[in-house]
């Protein structure tokens, strides 16, 4: 690989230069989640209560940002929508690549969100709408006040899922130029030739932003599965594994997107 | 007091509802029998409109609504007039005892919490259960959910209470408390149509007891007059299908 020899004390000092830059990661992260849960009711709205047109929109939305890599949506973004702002006379060629990715990410989690939102409410048992019904509750009432309670804590898995791919996506963002971790990451070692120790470190880095991701998400799981004690905590604790392995285990372990849905 | 007009129900090409008509006096117990798939479930449901029926009238308490064309607004007065003991309880998972029982009266009834609590705790003490009121669903039996089903049907204070084979999903050790809550509330003098198999129960509380099979009403009657002389023979070997014996006496 590079022309020095590996070193261990690199890692520790590229770990400290590539941390200014998990900013700008969680930066991306977090608004394309908030933004993206927006979306994704918004979107999944329609298809669960069968409106005609929207109904068809949701779903050429939801197929297109399922249905093509991010790297190829990045760059439709970038490149395509400054071109088609132009014909209506808004300049934007100014404005900032991170509005563009953050734009992107937040499109392509809500498209995830509002199918992840269509399986949690299916999952939801049918007589819990009945009996919300027969007391006399509104379709709204019924549907915030004890479907979507429930969805929410049958989602937090796969929610899991989505945002710790986000974090890994956000790697992408360097192809247009955005100095997130990668981007810094690439261009450090461009400069010092030392590919394997600074790899290392952000490899590092994304694995324990994961983990917290994942400890946060295994408790927020655990309160809002409160109702069900047992069988929250069989599924958290399989035997035999011990701590570490659970934890690693649990984010594989976890169903995959499409599994779920 | 309750009135069904010719209700009828289809799926598609399958007509499960053949015209009932039906009148419940205020006060009265109507225990509702019939076979297997004869459109006893369909029927209760119809009547707070959790099916919608094709055709027929239903009024409850002067309230009516004729099925050929409701109004969304209709249909929620409707649904406030009765409430539901289901088969499979449908409790809310994720709300404690107490909060299942004062869901409908906060969200639904508006009235102030505090008050709301108080008369749920009085109701859940009433179905035995005073000491149940933090626990969630999962973890109580069969028979104690049931019985928080039916608190919080009647904290709901309804003009009918409908129970949808209140005790078939339970443990036949559990049926006999729940029972005992149902001949409870039968005595204080709350409307209630029971559909139910469990026979010697219908005969001790139904004022009157009614036969379905097919979506038509085949018989009806006392307890005494459907029990000890059927007139109709699809009623006799429903009977004897269910007391071996073919003997009941009061
Ligand atoms: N949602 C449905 N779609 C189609 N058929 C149904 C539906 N619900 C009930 N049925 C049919 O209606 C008939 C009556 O069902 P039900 O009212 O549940 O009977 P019961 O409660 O007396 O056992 C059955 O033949 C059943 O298969
Ligand atoms: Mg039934």
């Amino acid at each position: 690989m590079g022309q020095h020899q590996f070193e261990i004390s690199y890692v520790f000092e590229y770990l400290v230069k590539l941390l200014p830059s998990l900013k700008i990661t969680l930066l991306i992260v977090f608004s394309s989640i908030l933004i993206g849960a927006a979306v994704g009711l918004l979107v999944a709205l329609p298809r669960l209560y069968r409106i005609p047109v929207l109904q068809r929109l949701s779903g050429i939305y939801v197929s297109f940002f399922r249905g093509t890599p991010i790297l190829i949506q990045l760059f439709l973004f970038y490149y395509g929508m400054p071109e088609m702002l132009k014909l209506i006379g808004i300049d934007v060629s100014r404005t900032s690549a991170l509005y563009f990715v953050i734009l992107t990410y937040s499109l392509h989690s809500g498209a995830y969100i509002s199918e992840l939102i269509r399986g949690a409410v299916a999952a939801v048992d049918r007589g819990q709408v009945e009996a919300a019904y027969a007391m006399g509750m509104s379709g709204y009432q019924a549907f915030s006040r004890i479907v979507l309670p429930q969805a929410l804590a049958i989602s937090i898995p796969v929610f899991a899922n989505l945002v710790i791919g986000n974090l890994k996506d956000t790697s992408l963002a360097f192809s247009l130029g955005i100095m997130e971790m990668s981007g810094t990451a690439r261009t450090i070692s461009a400069l010092s030739q030392r590919f394997v120790e600074i790899y290392i470190a952000l490899a590092i880095l994304y694995l324990l932003i994961s983990l917290a991701l994942q400890k946060l998400f295994v408790r927020l799981e655990r309160h809002l599965f409160r109702h069900e004690p047992a069988a929250a905590a069989a599924k958290r604790e399989p035997r035999g594994k011990r701590t570490f392995f659970r934890k690693f285990g649990s984010v594989t372990d976890i169903p995959g997107k499409e599994a779920r849905l | 007091m309750i009135k069904l007009t010719q209700i009828k129900k289809s799926y598609g090409r399958h007509q499960v509802l053949k015209g009932i008509d039906l009148t419940v006096e205020k006060g009265e117990v109507v225990a509702i029998l019939g076979p297997s798939g004869s459109g006893k479930t369909t029927l209760l449901r119809c009547m707070n409109y959790l099916e919608r029926p094709s055709e027929g009238e239903i009024t409850i308490d002067g309230f009516t609504v004729n099925c050929k064309r409701p109004s969304k607004s209709d249909i929620h007065s409707l649904r406030k007039q009765s409430a539901m003991v289901f088969q499979q309880y449908n409790l809310f998972r994720h709300k404690t005892a107490l909060e299942n029982v004062m869901e409908g009266l906060v969200v639904v009834q508006k009235v102030p919490k505090e008050q709301a609590r108080k008369r749920s705790i009085e109701l859940l003490e009433k179905v035995g259960l005073g000491s149940k009121l933090d626990a969630y669903p999962s973890q109580l039996s069969g028979g104690q959910q049931q019985r928080v089903g039916i608190a919080r049907a009647l904290a709901l204070n309804p003009k009918v209470i409908l129970f949808d084979e209140p005790t078939s999903s339970l443990d036949p050790e559990l049926v006999g408390e729940v029972l005992s809550v149902i001949r409870k509330i039968a005595r204080e003098g709350i409307t209630m149509i029971i559909v139910t198999h469990e026979m010697s129960f219908a005969q001790e509380v139904a004022g009157h007891v009614i036969f379905i099979d097919d979506g038509m009403i085949v018989e009806r009657g006392t307890p005494n007059e459907l029990f000890n002389s059927p007139k109709e023979e699809r009623t006799k070997q429903f009977l004897k299908r269910y007391t071996p014996d073919g003997v009941y006496s009061i």
